[in-house]
């Protein structure tokens, strides 16, 4: 062992200390924070008054909450399915094709535009009389009144799609990259055994991109789950809190509201949901890789 | 070895000088102060602002530098955590009603008590518009704007069709019921519904019941009282009958006006400035009534109004210097280019608003037939508005919920007044 590498094991801890507290100060001392006002009454001004269990008490009392929670996990459903499993269907198609990036170009693009750009431009296609209807009545075809916006959970769908348009790319690249690094000889050695198509996929490439789409779907469950800006700018939760979604009743709750304690047991329940979905995911991974 | 001690003794003294800067920096730096910084949540306001601050710098030597957010919560969340640090802004804008009240129960608001009486004095304040600025018996803030609210129309869709602006209820209906039957819809949604979807509701009762609009606004009344519900089913009744434009259009009001589509909208005289900024004129292109009551027997006609206070802080890093600026931002000749740069009224009875309409809007208003009720963005407590902002939206969207929405925002409006002494 060289004396530069026993002096870096030596300080270590030093060296990691200043990203250590970095993180302290600015993330887990403010979620302390909130943990605690959760268990309070705040509006921001006057000191927290204890309230016990209070604010999780009225959390399952809320059937705003309860639509918040359905939207969420249709979120959670919509990224998992919608943009992953179609970014993986044009990475498949497309990454072994000739000139496959030209191809891949245009799925990618919308992925350099901010959440809140995205937003607003859907919401004028989408809205009554948006391009949207427009165009199915130009092409004479139902639905020319269509209210994508008005009525939940339609609403959620219909953001579901729009961010399906933009995130679609970014998992297709993801793919793409996974199945260029996959080893070239099992696939020709399934091949000489004769697989092919679908078989081939299944029981050889699939288990091989493993690694690529365990991070893939764990990136978009924890989008689903934590979705806000697009649902913020597009409809802000409305109409009538038909489109909330967690993230959104928090916000809405601790900063328009100013209900900090009610809008903190709201963000503890997101993050419990959060941390609990991805700790259960992973291990399922990690499980699936060791047996393996 | 050495090199990389050196570069590591420098990286951290660096390091240090910026922290200490960065610490230092951020503090009130008190003294007296030549350049003042006016924080506000009217973002689109910078122009008007702007020219406010050469201005006061040429008349009292004084200069001002908006701060303008675009997102009211996040405004609200900065303001409320710079009475906890030590950057305080030296001037900022707020709400009247319980949001004022709040502040100020903090201890946080500086006692501008001494500036009214003056102004009141001067005549350059009005007596009437006092209550709204008032806490515990003292005032707080002066305003930074007033404005009336009532009803934009399409001098050009009246005049086709051959209507006048309507001075009772039943004349408002049948202008209404005329517009729908050539295929013109009467009202435009004020939007965004998410903000402003209150507008109708506030209208109905006031001129109904303003007494329970009062009590309703200070946890007196309950949200599901038999008249609260009537005036819903009121509403219920013009948005069945087609009077209303789809609460889905995101467009501004102002654009379907220059497109010819928009016959009226109710709205704060504010609205003026979105009108002017695309090119339409008032008195030739649009005119402005006032609603009449939808009782005609109360004595006075209600007023819907709306009035923002420009604050400063007990703290502020130069108390001195904000309170002069409060003084001269309430005389005529800082008023007089206020309200005429953004074309919109003043809070100072004194100012000659160099649009005729308008002028004649502020007469009007200042007219002893009618009732000035605070708007229901500033009357209704926080989290009860929150609530029904929400539930007016949705009611827009589907009307049949009516009644569940009233019982949702009674929820809220409980829920608040379990913890405040209501009737404040």
């Amino acid at each position: 062992m060289s004396k530069g590498f026993a002096l870096y094991g030596r300080f270590r801890h030093v060296y990691v200390s200043p990203a250590l507290v970095f993180v302290a100060v600015l993330l887990y001392l403010p979620f302390l924070w909130t943990a605690y006002l959760s268990f309070t009454t705040y509006d921001g001004l006057a000191s927290p008054v204890f309230t016990g269990l209070d604010n999780y008490r009225r959390l399952f009392e809320d059937d705003a909450l309860l639509t918040s929670v359905r939207n969420t996990l249709l979120w959670v459903v919509g990224t998992v399915v919608l943009p992953v499993g179609l970014g993986l269907l044009v990475a498949v198609l497309s990454y072994d094709l000739r000139r496959g990036s030209w191809f891949r170009l245009p799925f990618l693009l919308p992925y350099a535009m901010s959440g809140a750009g995205l937003g607003v431009i859907w919401g004028f296609i989408l809205q009554p009389d948006g391009m949207a209807n427009q165009i199915l009545t130009f092409l004479g075809m139902p639905g020319g009144d269509t209210a994508f916006l008005q009525d939940g959970p339609r609403n959620t769908f219909a953001m579901i799609v729009v961010w399906t348009w933009q995130q679609l790319g970014v998992n297709m690249l993801l793919f793409v990259v996974g199945l260029q690094s996959i080893p070239k000889a099992p696939i020709e050695a399934a091949r000489i055994d004769g697989a092919s198509g679908w078989r081939l996929f299944r029981h050889v490439i699939w288990p091989l991109m493993r690694p690529i789409t365990t991070v893939v779907f764990g990136l978009a469950l924890v989008a689903g789950l934590k979705n806000f800006d697009i649902v913020w700018v597009m409809t802000q939760g409305g109409p009538g809190r038909s489109s909330e979604t967690l993230a959104v009743t928090m916000y809405r709750d601790v900063f328009v509201a100013d209900e900090y304690g009610y809008g903190s047991a709201v963000a503890v329940l997101l993050t419990t949901v959060t941390g609990l979905a991805s700790y259960v995911y992973l291990r399922r991974q990690a499980g699936r890789e060791e047996a393996r | 070895m050495l090199s990389s001690k050196r570069l590591r003794a420098t990286a951290l003294t660096l390091g240090a000088l910026l922290i200490a800067t960065g610490c230092g920096s951020g503090g009130g730096s008190g003294g007296s102060k030549s350049e003042l910084k006016l924080y506000n949540d009217k973002g689109a306001w910078k122009p008007f602002f702007e020219q406010m601050g050469a201005l006061g710098k040429q008349q009292t030597g004084l200069g001002m530098k908006p701060v303008g957010y675009t997102d009211e919560p996040t405004y609200t969340a900065f303001i409320k955590s710079s009475f906890r640090t030590n950057v305080k802004p030296d001037l900022f804008t707020w709400t009247t009603g319980g949001r004022l009240e709040e502040i100020v129960k903090q201890n946080q608001v500086a006692d501008t008590s001494a500036i009214w009486t003056d102004a009141i004095a001067s005549g350059d304040l009005s007596e009437s518009l006092k209550k709204y600025y008032t806490v515990g018996g003292k005032q707080y803030c002066v305003p930074l704007n007033t404005a009336y609210w009532g009803m934009f129309y399409n001098k050009k869709v009246f005049a086709k069709y051959g209507l006048k602006p309507p001075t009772t209820w039943a004349e408002l209906e049948k202008v209404a019921t005329t517009l729908k039957s050539k295929g013109q819809v009467p009202f435009n949604q004020t939007t965004p519904t998410s903000l402003f979807s209150f507008a109708w509701f506030e209208q109905l009762l006031a001129g109904t019941d303003p007494d329970l609009y009062e009590r309703l606004s200070t946890g007196q009344a309950s949200y599901t009282d038999p008249a609260v519900v009537k005036v819903m089913e009121r509403w219920k009744s013009m948005i069945d009958a087609g009077w209303f434009s789809d609460p889905g259009d995101k467009a501004d009001p102002a654009d379907h006006f220059k497109s010819g589509d928009a016959a009226m909208v109710i709205s704060g005289t504010w609205f003026n400035t979105s009108m002017t900024q695309r090119g339409l004129k008032q008195g030739t292109d649009y005119g402005f009534f006032f609603i009449p009551n939808v009782e005609p027997s109360l004595p006075k006609t209600s007023l819907v109004f709306e009035s923002g206070p420009l604050c400063s802080l007990r703290k502020a890093p130069d108390p001195e210097a904000s309170t002069k600026y409060l003084k001269w931002w309430i005389t005529p000749a800082a008023q007089e280019k206020w309200a005429n740069a953004r074309g919109d009224v003043s809070g100072n009875p004194k100012v000659k608003v160099a649009d005729p309409e308008l002028d004649k809007v502020t007469k009007q208003a200042a007219g002893p037939g009618n009732r000035l009720v605070l708007r229901y963005f500033e009357a209704a407590p926080a989290p009860v508005l929150t609530e029904a902002l929400s539930g007016f939206d949705g009611f827009l969207n589907k009307p049949d919920t009516y009644m569940k929405v009233l019982q949702k925002i009674q929820k809220a409006n409980e829920e608040y007044w379990k913890t405040h002494k209501a009737g404040s």
